[in-house]
């Protein structure tokens, strides 16, 4: 199973992007996905935008599961406060673990926009931001 | 890695963040990455302090300082913009944009801190709710004292300050009587509220009574996309 | 005054006689006034910790008064009592802080404030520009606030951080120098 994982800011820009295999069942954590496959991932995670555009008016939770379904694969959504967008591209239907890395995402990008040389819709380039995502990820996907 | 920098993205590519002034230098101090040092950090960390993802965010959550500390750093705050600016206009709406970044800042880590229960305010009612009570608390340590919604404009809505920290402790010199601090107020609210995708402005107002002299009235005006909005979800 | 009396009326003060605002208020206030210089000297940080000395200063000659309202503290009978007094009532009275007082040279005139907390600085990286680590002093206003509120008591001092946390140092460290005593028949600044 592998996950392409997407941040978008405000402004549908992307500020943070990365792939991860499956940790679970003797993965490796390492993500495969074929080199067509690559370029649609973008794709279909911007393309879901519009409709968590729409979704997000019709509940108030912050986790948003499953958006969108592109073939075999499925778009789930984190929208924070300030309307970043987390999303996540997956093939499988793990409705709890995503949401418990979604959380610990969004303790990150808190962090993250705590720090006052950090604005909104800025690119996310810390190799320590980037490394506990992927610690995120290996827990619980 | 990040992939992003290396394929051509569909995305819109970044654009700078709106509560940066027009007219203001465009450089924000360089992040500067190129693709092979994307993740490689160059910051150093002490051993003992790590980075700021090991602070847990609540630390700080019910600490205190002193009010006159914040008062001193808002006045040189003031000070300091007063000596770039064109009048009271432009003042004012520096005061707005520093209280636009924190606004920002406080929401997400507002609602971060809701845990689990947090939910997202779609409607108008909710957020002016939110921040009335809130953000308000948050910064204050009260709620704010009224919010009324507008008789003659369906857009317009007021929350009403009757003595508002950023005013009293502040004393402005006799030739900026006209400057209302509570613009940088202003600002954290139109934050709050753009953040939550419900454009508008927000402008201070002082409406001093006999018995409330310092009575402030933040003028909230929504665009027009949200009252249309609000319309259609019923 | 010994370290402990000094520690004792900071607390007391602190309790009884000082209205309070959220921390995380100041945090992000201070945060905003420092980012926006970066951007004002694009990027120039030796400008930028100038002109945040320049802010502590103007703050430290008004502070110096609302602290002696409040503590109705004496004179201090040396350098070394003031260091207390600083430490203990004074970064107390205002940031809730009580730095450690370390480092005295020989000849009493010298010492280092070591911060273990800072709540300016909380939350906060530095720019990852390869500069700020090394020219930035995120938190040199408080330089500026000391030299103030210490020349308004006819010392004239020179602080300045030797190391911060934020620059991956140990420890966030101060050092403070009593350059001399202002005579009061001389205007300070002139020999």
């Amino acid at each position: 199973m592998s996950f392409y994982f997407a941040i978008v800011g405000t402004k549908d820009n992307p500020i943070y992007e990365a792939e991860f295999g499956t940790s679970k069942q003797g993965g490796d954590g390492v993500a495969r996905f074929r080199e067509e496959q690559r370029s649609m991932n973008q794709f279909i995670v911007h393309s879901s935008l519009d409709i968590v555009e729409e979704v997000q008016w019709a509940t108030p939770t912050m986790y948003m599961k499953c958006v969108d379904k592109f073939n075999n694969l499925q778009v789930s959504c984190f929208l924070t406060a300030g309307n970043i967008k987390f999303l996540l591209l997956h093939d499988q239907k793990a409705d709890d673990a995503i949401r418990q890395f979604f959380t610990d995402v969004y303790d990150l990008y808190t962090k993250t926009l705590m720090n006052p040389f950090y604005e909104v819709d800025m690119r996310i380039t810390s190799g320590v931001f980037d490394g506990k995502v992927k610690q995120a990820a290996k827990k619980y996907l | 890695m990040q992939r992003g920098d290396s394929l051509n993205s569909p995305f819109v590519p970044f654009s700078p963040n709106p509560s940066i002034q027009q007219g203001t230098p465009t450089s924000t101090p360089p992040l500067k990455h190129t693709l092979s040092s994307s993740t490689s950090s160059n910051l150093r960390y002490s051993s003992s302090r790590k980075s700021i993802y090991d602070r847990h965010l609540n630390r700080s959550q019910r600490s205190e300082l002193s009010k006159a500390s914040f008062a001193f750093l808002f006045g040189e705050m003031v000070q300091y913009a007063q000596k770039r600016v064109n009048g009271i206009a432009d003042l004012e709406k520096k005061l707005n944009l520093h209280g636009y970044s924190i606004g920002q800042r406080l929401l997400e880590l507002l609602l971060w801190r809701e845990g689990r229960s947090a939910k997202r305010e779609t409607r108008i009612l909710g957020i002016l709710q939110f921040i009335t009570t809130t953000v308000y608390r948050s910064i204050f340590n009260k709620p704010a004292d009224g919010l009324e919604k507008s008789r003659d404009n369906e857009d317009e809505y007021m929350l009403i300050d009757n003595d508002p920290m950023v005013n009293s402790y502040i004393s402005v010199p006799k030739e900026m009587s006209q400057l209302n601090c509570a613009a940088f107020v202003a600002g954290i609210i139109e934050a709050v509220l753009d953040g939550c995708l419900f454009p508008g402005r927000v402008t201070a107002h002082s409406v001093p009574t006999e018995q409330l002299p310092a009575k402030t009235v933040f003028l909230i005006k929504f665009d027009e996309s949200v009252i249309e909005r609000e319309s259609v979800l019923g | 005054m010994s370290a402990t009396k000094a520690a004792r009326v900071g607390e007391d003060v602190w309790k009884t006689r000082i209205d309070k605002v959220n921390a995380e208020l100041v945090t992000l206030t201070y945060g905003s006034i420092v980012a926006q210089l970066c951007r004002d000297f694009e990027g120039d940080y030796l400008e930028v910790n100038k002109q945040l000395e320049k802010m502590g200063y103007n703050i430290g000659l008004r502070l110096i008064e609302d602290f002696l309202a409040k503590t109705n503290m004496g004179k201090c009978a040396n350098f070394r009592e003031t260091a207390e007094t600083i430490a203990k009532v004074g970064f107390k009275v205002f940031l809730n802080i009580t730095p450690t007082v370390a480092n005295w040279t020989t000849d009493n005139k010298q010492f280092s404030l070591i911060f273990e907390e800072n709540p300016l600085a909380d939350f906060v990286e530095l720019p990852d520009d390869g500069r700020a680590q090394n020219e930035l002093w995120y938190s040199n206003m408080l330089c500026g606030v000391l030299r103030g509120t210490l020349e308004m008591v006819q010392m004239q001092v020179d602080a300045h951080f030797a190391s911060d946390i934020l620059r991956g140092n140990e420890v966030t460290e101060m050092r403070v120098t009593l350059v001399r005593i202002i005579d009061d028949e001389l205007p300070p600044g002139e020999d």
